[in-house]
């Protein structure tokens, strides 16, 4: 059953990012999670995406595996039950996680407090991610919710 | 901000450019930058007063009370620096475009620095950004303080630093501040494509605009060119680099589209892509100046670009390598009212044949140079010289992509027999398959008494444009400039002769009798004629008028009207720095032998 959240961890963040690059591409959002991510850790703009992109990998496994956890604890999984996590995932994620918490421990994103000074900064999310684009939010729920889904049907799978 | 201007609108000439590569800003002499595409010379404008005076949008930087302009770029850069005299003191501004350097630098960034020469001059500026053309829904919000222009995927930051605290009204940005003697401010802006906005410290952009400076010069160093007229060479070789878009390799044709080619008429055309035709040109001046980087890699990009539509070559690639450039117009009105504004350029379906010319006249450039081809690119381009041995007897658009009925033109079979002579001596030195070279020769032949029998006129002494007719075309000078002929042939010294009687005014080089703008590349063609002629006084004499042509700053477009003495199409015109250079140094080494 562990095996189902791993191959769904990655699968279901594989089609989140596949879901929010055509999202840029289409002019809906400006999000681009592996180059938050990856600046966090180094300045530099290619390194920054590489690292990013593994970041992100890591972190979908991550919240596979809390998936998993939570379907352990209530006994029931499935693709409908995931996708349903996916969806209060998305709403934690622009409401607090990406909103409040990653300003907090990003070195170089700006707050709302902050004005342009002695570093550069990178243009914070706004609440459920606004300054990204009105849509953002759309399509972020829309790949939390298939990332989810696909998450809830590997562990029902391999359950 | 009506400083020589019509309806709003600057006189081309007046037009400076900076650049990082990726694209470019066209700067006026009152400061206002009136062109800016991002985040590529090929997307849509986001500042595009130069196509529509009134919703176009522009970045406006000027002295609130009346003054006079100087400009210059620093030597050897491409930082354009303009000097404003007024009453009440002096102000110099630096306009650049940064180079990426270490830290987190953003996506793109347009610096302006102010600097206070002498007394006090209140000074003001204004940012109207008006994302795809004038045609997107744009907001402004602040992010940590600063406001920020969104569109969709696109963002726009104004940061001020020491410039006047911006306010927002009627979808502007806007500031005023005084400047003094030995003050330096700073408006820069940060441009996001599809991820969030970087917003620079003050410290970092002056770090970047230093080491852009300081690339640029570098740059320059280390062009080899030791001949007449350097300062001209050295600029045409900076404004190419302004064209060459970094990620690609690919040359643009120039920064703009839609300048017209007659005021108020409907001759405007995108010229944001890459011609094959340029190529042998182009390949010919980054060489000869010593540009070995950039060869390679125009060379890699052209023959990547092509893979999709090989054997065929289309006119005209996206500076990315697709073939895709559909033609449409713009709501906006047009550069003093030309309409229609055209994005997308159709000339990319014509049939052009002397395009083969100079695509295997740029490889064998290529091939002296490297001392070689690689297999794949041999095999391809003999694939190229067998698709022109089945499709040159066919009429075509011709090298000025004339939209009416295809014709014989002269220079396109020309090209196409030189393009078929390339192959047989890149095949003799084992560089292309020799399987078809006998047809080839038998084509080169046959064109070749096309040429002799239909398209030379034994009354003017001279070839014509096309078969069966008797006008002439400066396009002809490209037959001595390609070798279609030895230069000082009969036949060549005829045509010259009857190009500079009919179609030139002094300096100016008209393609055809009755052209209302001279087309600039032609007159630098006829002194390369002259210098690969070795008549030598005459190529120096026209050179010399012809560098005094330029723009304040060095810069050409791509025709000139003799009457008003107005630049018309589009600017700055890398054809015309590209005709420039390969004169330059055709006289050089004339002279030398």
């Amino acid at each position: 059953m562990i095996w189902g959240a791993i191959v769904g961890g990655l699968a279901g963040t594989v089609v989140l990012t596949t879901i929010l690059r055509a999202a840029s591409e289409l002019g809906v959002t400006r999000m681009d999670i592996p180059f938050l991510l990856g600046t966090a850790v180094t300045a530099d703009r290619v390194h920054a995406k590489a690292i990013g992109y593994a970041l992100h990998f890591v972190f979908g496994l991550i919240f596979a595996l809390a998936y998993y956890a939570i379907f352990r604890v209530i006994g029931r999984s499935g693709f409908l039950l995931g996708a349903g996590f996916g969806l209060v995932h998305a709403l934690f994620a622009g409401s607090a996680l990406v909103n409040i918490l990653l300003p907090v421990v990003h070195p170089r994103m700006g707050t709302t407090f902050d004005a342009a000074g002695s570093a550069p900064l990178l243009e914070p999310p706004g609440f459920l991610l606004v300054n990204y684009g009105r849509q953002t939010l759309l399509a972020t729920l829309l790949a939390h919710v298939a990332y989810g889904a696909i998450v809830g049907g590997f562990v029902s799978l391999a359950g | 901000m009506n400083h020589g201007r019509i309806d709003g609108y600057a006189p081309i000439a007046d037009y400076g450019a900076v650049g990082d590569g990726r694209t470019v800003a066209l700067i006026a002499r009152d400061g206002a930058i009136d062109w800016l595409c991002v985040p590529d010379l090929d997307s849509a404008s986001v500042f595009g007063a130069l196509l529509d005076s009134e919703r176009g949008g522009r970045f406006v930087l000027e002295p609130e009370a009346g003054y006079e302009t100087t400009r210059r770029y620093l030597p050897g850069t491409n930082v354009l620096e303009t000097t404003f005299t007024t009453a009440a003191g002096v102000v110099r501004v630096t306009d650049a475009m940064t180079l990426p350097a270490a830290g987190l630098s953003p996506y793109r960034e347009l610096v302006r620095r102010i600097d206070g020469l002498a007394g006090e001059v209140p000074m003001r500026w204004r940012v109207e950004s008006r994302f795809g053309y004038a045609s997107a829904d744009t907001r402004i919000e602040h992010r940590a303080g600063v406001p920020v222009a969104t569109a969709g995927r696109d963002a726009l930051a104004v940061c001020s630093f020491g410039a006047g605290e911006a306010t927002t009204s009627d979808g502007a940005i806007a500031g005023r501040f005084s400047t003094r003697t030995g003050g330096a401010e700073l408006l820069v802006l940060s441009a996001a494509h599809q991820e969030p906005l970087v917003l620079p410290a003050r410290r970092e952009v002056e770090a970047r605009l230093e080491a852009t400076r300081g690339a640029w010069r570098r740059w320059s160093d280390g062009r080899k060119y030791a001949g007449p007229w350097p300062d001209a060479v050295l600029r045409s070789a900076l404004a190419l680099k302004l064209l060459v878009y970094a990620p690609s390799g690919a040359i643009a044709a120039a920064a703009t589209t839609s300048l017209p080619e007659e005021i108020g008429a409907d001759r405007n055309w995108d010229y944001r892509y890459s011609w094959p035709r340029d190529s042998a040109f182009t390949l010919e001046a980054l060489l000869a100046l010593g540009c070995a980087p950039e060869a390679y890699a125009f060379f890699s990009w052209l023959l990547h670009a092509s893979q999709l539509t090989h054997p065929r070559l289309q006119v005209l690639y996206r500076l990315d390598g697709r073939p895709e450039a559909e033609e449409r117009s713009l709501s906006l009105t047009g550069y003093r009212r030309s309409h229609p504004a055209r994005v997308g350029n159709g000339a990319a379906g014509q049939t052009q044949l002397d395009v083969y010319g100079e695509v295997l006249g740029a490889a064998a450039k290529f091939a002296d140079f490297s001392g070689g081809l690689d297999r794949d690119q041999g095999r391809r381009l003999a694939e190229i010289a067998d698709h022109i041995c089945g499709i040159w007897e066919q009429p075509d658009a011709g090298i000025w992509e004339l939209r009416g009925e295809p014709r014989h033109f002269t220079q396109s079979k020309m090209m196409c027999a030189v393009a078929l002579r390339r192959a047989c001596e890149l095949a003799e030195r084992g560089l292309l398959p020799r399987k078809h070279v006998e047809r080839w020769r038998d084509e080169e032949a046959r064109i070749r008494a096309f040429v002799d029998t239909r398209c030379y006129s034994q009354r003017k002494g001279s070839y014509v444009r096309s078969a069966g007719e008797e006008e002439l075309d400066s396009a002809l000078l490209l037959a001595v400039l390609a070798e279609y002929d030895e230069p000082d042939s009969s036949h060549m010294l005829g045509t010259v002769d009857a190009v500079r009687r009919e179609l030139a005014r002094g300096p100016l080089v008209y393609r055809w009798a009755d052209e209302p703008g001279a087309f600039l590349t032609c007159s630098f063609w006829l002194a390369e004629a002259f210098a690969r002629q070795g008549r030598l006084e005459q190529a120096a004499a026209l050179m010399d008028e012809l560098v005094g042509l330029a723009n304040d700053v060095g810069l050409y477009a791509e025709e000139f009207h003799a009457e008003t003495g107005e630049f018309l199409g589009n600017f700055p015109q890398g054809l015309t720095h590209l005709a420039l250079i390969n004169a330059a140094v055709a006289y050089t080494r004339a002279s030398e032998r």
